[in-house]
This record gives structure tokens, sequence and C-alpha cells, in this order.
């Protein structure tokens, strides 16, 4: 039948583009829509003039009647500021509104493998993890046997320590001793007190292994963390992350858009939709015997109604009417073990020279000696860095926080984010309240992240070329007095809405794949329902589909390279 | 492979597998007689050549077949042959032996091959200075750039290494002694779970401290030092230990005693 689909999806973040393409390969006809002219939607990857333009539309002054997908993101995304500048080759820009790491083991990078979407896009191994120190320098992070025996920096007997610390943490530790009774008790204490580990080395682990946000995250969440992290090193590389090319989460997001494509998906992006009605019996075979309760969907500017039995939207997409019979899914991890923060605060700013890592410099001296006959592979001094984490722990710069960690992403030319000779850095911090603008807590973490750039010129200021700053409101976690729905619920409801990833950087993206598996179940199921009450299926929801289908090896992939 | 368990198959997965290998052993059989029969008629055409290249693909390990290819090159490719030709035929036996290598890293005919290789390069291509080593030069370069992918692909490869000393010695020119230091530094530091690098460390110092060239006290006091560091992060790590017990009871002793007493006193 004309125009009939059976799931619509609105928005074209990651989540749901995870969605979409497992259900269009699962067999099912899915017209995928995104208001914006772009994919990706709130995970997108812009150009510099695409930024500018989604700051301006989300900080102008407007009331947004007719648009409630503008008046959601604004209030999504508030306190916005921009530098007023504008730079030149926009486009090689590739700014994501969600900076993310994807560790080399977990769900994203299993289902970026098993969709084939890997294969169309590139990924760049993180270089270096590095700890703002107070005296202003950066410390390297000691996250494997490696690092541990190289670190100039650590005791002897410091050394045994942590060496024990990260085995326990890399086994089994569910039943050990040490954690009895000790899950939910501050991660930091727990380092202190069961591993004898000194404040600068707890510090150092909880805040730049297992990205812990404050002293008050707990002890279970962040091992399970550290331990996933710990399997993802070497597997690629040394560092347990990749940086995805163009800008991350917003390309990636489009390549499950294509295989949704490929698999028969039909996409619309830049058009609104004017009107959902329903649902209400319509016919879907030729001989309009067999009915079943659709959805009726119109987009401007288009000709055809869609007909469809399911809706999955993203908070923001969802038109508002639908709200009250639809159903929220909940998000995997609603608290990891943290506070519940209500807003995040972030900067995105492009500088024009590298910051430079410390030169982990080796237990002898033996720098600047040429020992390799490939010396063209390695230059030995090598200290700008393309792509990098740096992490400000609380109390660690004089003037910011005292209780919450800075996280930040800095990505180049290398991962195709940027020109040459250009850096984007990004900038987060978790806020309980919001009460001074993101200007004023992030301005000083930038400028100590600038100070320790190679200087090009004698004249060169810290200041970045361009920055935008924002908070973005965290949609709430579950409270007892509104517990989200539990899972196995009903089926009956047939608009399905999306929970928001985490907004952790190395929990982002897998974050959206686990709830994009659990929004492909609840979509399979209340298909499967919607079919059986209309006499045209039995609802045999017995076999759980698997998430993506097998795929075949390839004999040729296995060439290896000199 | 390092660490790797050995997976049982199933009887019908032998039965079937045997099958298979009866075709190609036969196959197999008769290549080998026809070229035996070929060295002792002493066939050096090119046409046996090319059917030694085909055996040693099958059965790198067959070193007769080696000696008879060597023998072909030197009495039946080599006299008609200008320095040019034969420079160049010896580049692409390199080049097929490096083949090889990546599929059996640890079959002592193919590095030997690569050596009888390298040493028949004819002198050029000029008459005099750099020139007059250039071949072996670029050779010999190259040579020290595959010994070095091959023990990035595997560090604990005690024949690339042993390989590897041979090279640093055959250059037409050496390289300093310090550098080898740093490499084995590299190595070292990317994984000292590493008999191999740790003695080659070690036979590096012996050298340079019985040339002259480093100070022996100041060597061993780092030394200790870096021991100590790899003891702490991982105690069970054997080579560490035999590396430790080589700068203790060498027998060329140059620290004093106290310091050996405050050694023990630390370690665990």
């Amino acid at each position: 039948m004309e125009g009939y689909v059976d799931v619509v999806v609105l928005g074209t973040g990651l989540t749901e583009s995870i969605t979409a393409s497992a259900l269009s390969k699962a067999g099912y006809k899915v017209a995928h829509i995104d208001f914006n002219p772009y994919y990706g939607a709130d995970e997108a990857s812009l150009s510099l003039d695409e930024l500018i333009h989604w700051v301006d539309e989300r900080s102008s002054l407007e009331s947004e009647d007719a648009n409630s997908y503008l008046e959601s993101q604004k209030s999504q995304f508030i306190s916005i500021s921009r530098s007023a500048s504008k730079l030149p080759q926009s486009r090689q820009y590739s700014l994501s509104l969600a900076p993310s790491l994807i560790p080399s083991v977990g769900p994203i990078i299993s289902s970026l493998v098993s969709s084939g979407v890997a294969r169309y896009g590139g990924y760049r191994l993180l270089e270096r993890v590095g700890v703002y120190d107070i005296s202003g320098t950066i410390k390297a992070v000691p996250g494997s046997k490696e690092d541990v025996f190289k670190n100039k920096d650590i005791s002897l007997v410091d050394k045994r320590r942590l060496m024990r610390f990260l085995m326990f943490a890399a086994g089994e530790f569910e039943d050990k001793k040490e954690i009895d009774g000790q899950e939910n008790t501050p991660f930091l204490d727990f380092l202190k007190i069961s591993f004898s580990l000194n404040e600068e080395i707890a510090a150092v682990i909880a805040y730049s292994l297992a990205y812990c946000v404050s002293a008050s995250d707990t002890t279970l969440p962040a091992l399970l963390r550290i331990r996933k992290y710990l399997h993802s090193a070497g597997r690629y590389g040394a560092s347990s992350f990749l940086v995805g090319h163009y800008g991350g989460s917003g390309e990636i997001a489009q390549g499950f858009c294509r295989t949704a494509a490929v698999a028969g998906g039909i996409y619309v992006l830049g058009r609104r939709v004017t009107a959902i009605t329903g649902p209400v019996p319509q016919p879907i075979s030729e001989d309009e015997s067999t009915k079943l309760s659709s959805y009726s969907v119109e987009l401007e500017d288009f000709p055809e109604k869609l007909s469809c039995n399911l809706i999955i939207s993203s908070q923001d997409h969802v038109l508002p009417h639908l709200l009250p019979t639809a159903k929220h899914i909940p998000p995997s991890t609603p608290s990891s073990g943290m506070q519940p923060y209500s807003f995040i605060a972030r900067c995105i700013a492009i500088i024009d020279r590298p910051i430079s890592f410390s030169q982990q410099s080796s237990a002898l001296e033996t720098e600047g000696i040429e020992d390799s006959a490939s010396s063209l592979d390695e230059p030995p001094l090598q200290q700008n860095i393309d792509t990098a984490v740096l992490v400000f722990p609380p109390s660690s710069l004089p003037g910011g926080s005292a209780t919450t960690a800075v996280h930040v992403l800095i990505t180049g030319e290398a991962c195709m984010a940027t020109p040459n000779g250009k850096w984007t850095v990004y900038l987060s911090m978790p806020l309980l309240e919001h009460s001074s603008s993101p200007e004023s807590i992030l301005k000083p973490y930038l400028k100590a992240a600038l100070s320790l750039t190679t200087p090009s010129s004698a004249d060169s200021s810290t200041e970045p070329l361009f920055a935008t700053y924002y908070i973005q409101r965290l949609r709430c976690s579950p409270t007892p007095s509104h517990p989200f729905p539990s899972r196995a619920s009903d089926p009956s409801s047939t608009v399905l809405i999306t929970p928001p990833p985490s907004t952790l950087l190395p929990e982002s993206s897998d974050s959206a794949t686990i709830n994009a598996e659990a929004v492909f179940r609840a979509a399979i199921h209340t298909l499967r329902y919607v079919h059986s009450t209309a006499g045209s299926a039995n609802f045999d929801d017995g076999e759980t589909e698997s998430f993506w289908p097998a795929i075949e090896a390839d004999p040729a992939d296995e060439a290896d390279e000199w | 492979m390092h660490g790797v368990k050995r997976v049982g198959q199933s009887k019908e997965a032998l039965g079937a597998k045997k099958q298979r290998e009866q075709a190609k052993i036969k196959d197999y059989l008769a290549l080998t007689d026809d070229l035996l029969s070929r060295k002792k008629d002493k066939d050096w055409s090119k046409e046996a050549f090319d059917l030694t290249t085909r055996l040693l693909q099958v059965n790198p390990e067959f070193y007769t077949i080696w000696n008879y290819r060597r023998s072909i090159m030197l009495n039946g490719l080599f006299p008609p042959s200008s320095p040019e030709e034969i420079n160049s035929l010896l580049a692409s036996e390199l080049s097929m032996t490096t083949a090889a290598l990546k599929a059996h890293p640890k079959v002592y005919w193919i590095w030997n091959h690569r050596q009888w290789c390298l040493e028949n390069v004819p002198e050029g291509p000029g008459q005099d200075g750099a020139d007059f080593h250039g071949w072996r030069k670029a050779n010999w370069d190259r040579e020290l750039y595959v010994v070095e992918k091959m023990l990035d692909a595997d560090a604990r490869n005690f024949l690339a290494w042993n390989y590897r000393r041979y090279v640093l010695a055959s250059m037409p020119i050496q390289r300093p002694k310090v550098s080898e230091l740093t490499y084995t530094t590299r190595k070292i530091e990317t994984n000292f779970s590493n008999f191999s690098a740790w003695h080659q460390r070690s036979k590096v110092y012996t050298s340079l401290w019985d040339s002259g060239s480093l100070d022996p006290i100041k060597c061993q006091e780092e030394e200790f030092e870096l021991v100590r560091n790899a003891m702490y992060t991982d105690p069970n790590d054997q080579s560490v230990w035999m590396y430790h017990r080589w700068l203790v009871g060498s027998g060329k002793l140059y620290i004093t005693v106290g310091a050996l007493r405050q050694l023990n006193s630390t370690a665990l």
C-alpha cells in the first residue's frame, strides 16, 4: 500500500539511527525523518557555519509557538553564547555536539562491526590521556603495566600498590573481599582505604581512568567502568579508546542511517512534521480486508501522507499531543553511581596551536638518540598531540571547581575534525544547579589548557580563535514518585520515546547503543502485538531476534601490510 | 605463538583433513623426486630454478632444495649476468624470502638464505667512495628494517634478535652501539617481559664497558634503578630477575658491597 511503513522514526540522533538501522535490517519498513537539514540531531557533527547557525537558532529570543521542536531545543540548550568571529574553511570543521570516546571493547564497537557501519568511517586511536596538576603541568596517567613501569613520579612502593589495584580491577572482583560491602562507598575512599593508595594516585585513577566526576561517585560503577577500559586496551593499540573521524557520533549516526537506507529505509531531512493523526484502523492490504491501527503522518511540502503502526521519537522531535500515551524507554544506566546532575556546562573552542603533553620520559636518559632504522615512523620527541583527553580533577585548577571534575577532549586534523593547523577543544562539566554562566565556569579551564600550548610566535595570545559556551539541561532520571514504567510492560503503546545518551565522555556512544537495543526490542514487541490484534499474524513474542543479522566473514580482509 | 593453547579437533574433522591432504602429498612427492633427480644431473636451468620456488613455497624447511637453488644461481644464473643483473636477482630473492618469513618467522633456512644473498651482493654500483658499497649498504639497511618489523610483530622472536646482531655486525658502515642501547630500552619499555631484549642489553653493555665507552659504575646504578622499577611493577616476571642476576653476578662487579646490601633490604 502506498505510503505505508511499519515505523516512523523521528530524529536521527545516534540512538534513533541505530534503532532505525536494526529495524530496517530486521525486515521492517522504516521512514526516518529529521527536522534538521543534517543527520545526528543532538549528536550531530556540524561545520563551523552550521554550528553558528545552531547556536543562533537556539539563543534567539523569539517565541516558538508553531515549532515544538525548536521550543524543546531551546529548553534543553540554555545560556548560549559565542564569539563573534567567523573563520574561513568552515566546511573543513566537523564539530560535535556530543563529543565521545569509543571504548575498543563494548556495545558501540560491536554494533559498528556487526552492522557493517564500521566500514563507512575512519577511527583514530586516542593518543594520550593527561591529568592537570595544580603545578600547572600535565601529568601522565598510568593505566597499564608499561605506563606504571615508565612513570618517574611514582615511588616504588606506590607502583606495587597501583599494580595491585590494576590487577584487581581488571579481574573478576565481584566476589573479592575488598569490595564486600563497599559497592556504594565513595570510590576515592575505597582506593585510599582498601588499596592504601595516596591522595594523588587515587585522584588520577578516579578521575582519569574511571572518569568519575566527583569525590562522591560510588565504587561499583567506577570499578565496572575501569574494568571495561582496561579490557579495551591493546585491542587496536595501547589506548583503550578510539575517536571517530568527522566529529565522531554524528558521522556514526549518519553511517547507521546509510545502512538503514540500503536495507530499504526512507530518509527525509529538513522537513517538519505538520500533523500526526490516529491511530485509526486503516486497510493495509489490496483488498482492504486487513486493517491495522495506523497513524497518519503529514510532512510539510510532501505530497503523500505516511501511514505507520509505530512511532519512535526523541524527546524533542515528538509532537506534544502524543506524549500522554507515549512510553518512555528507560535509559540503560540511569545514575551510574553519580549524583543526579541536572545540567552540563559545555564549551566548543577552536585553537590554532597544539596543546603540549609532556614527553613521557623513559627511565633512562636516551632521548635524542636515533635508534631505529625506521626513524621516519616515530619522531622521538613528539609532544604535539592531535587526539587527547585532558582531565581536571576537582581542586586542580585555582579558581576552578572544588567538587567536580572537568573532562576535555582535543581533536585535530588527523581526526578529520579540523583543517590543517587547527584543533578543537571540547570541555564539559556536570552541574547540580545552574547559577552562573557557562562561560564563567569553563573559561578558566580553557585558558589553563591554552597556557600549555606550544607557542608558534612571540605575540601569540591565549585566546581561542572561536568559542561557544552553553548549558545543556539533562532529562530527569527516574525518581521514586515518577518511576519509569517497567520494561516488560504493556505492548500497546505505539509511541516510544528514546532516552538521551549518557553525557560522560567514554560512555555516551555505548549508552546510545544499549538504549537503541532496548528501543528495538520494545518496537518489535509492539509491532508483533499490533499485528496480532489485527488478526494478521499470531502474537509470537517468544523468539528474540538478534540485534544484528549475522555477517559473513570476508576472506579478503586478512591482507598483511608492511 | 606465545601463550596460545592448542585446540583439539574432532575425529571427523581430522578424517576430512587427511583426505584433502592426500592429493597435496602426491603432488609434493612428485615435485620432490623431479627436483632431486635434476640436482643429481646438475640441471642449472631457469626451469629448475622456478621449480625450486614452487617447492620452497610449500616447504621452506627443505634445506637441500635451498642448497640446490643457490647452486643454480652460482653455476647457471650468475655467470652470464652483469653485476646489475646479479644485484637485482638477489634483490628479488630477498623480497621472496621476506614474504616467506611473514608466514614462517622461525625457519632457520630462510634466514640462512638471506644471509647468503646479502653476502653475495657484488661491489658497486660505482668504483669508489660511498658508491662502492652502495648496493650493499642499501641491502643491509633494508635488512635492518626487515628485522625491526619482525621484532615489532613479535618482540620475543629470538631468531630475529640473533639475526639483528648479525646484521648490525655486517653493515659496511657501523651504527653506534649506543643506539642499540636505545633500541633495547624502547623494547623493554613496551613490554619488559622479554628475555631477548634484556639479553641484548647485557651484550651491548659488556662491549661498551670493555671498550671504555661508558662508565660501568654509573651504568650499573642506573640499571639497578631500572630493574628495581620492573621488580616492583611485576615481581613475577622472570626475565627481570635473570637480568638482575647478570648485573650482580657477572664477575665484573663494580659496585660496593654496601650498595648490594641496600638493594637486598628494599627488594620484596
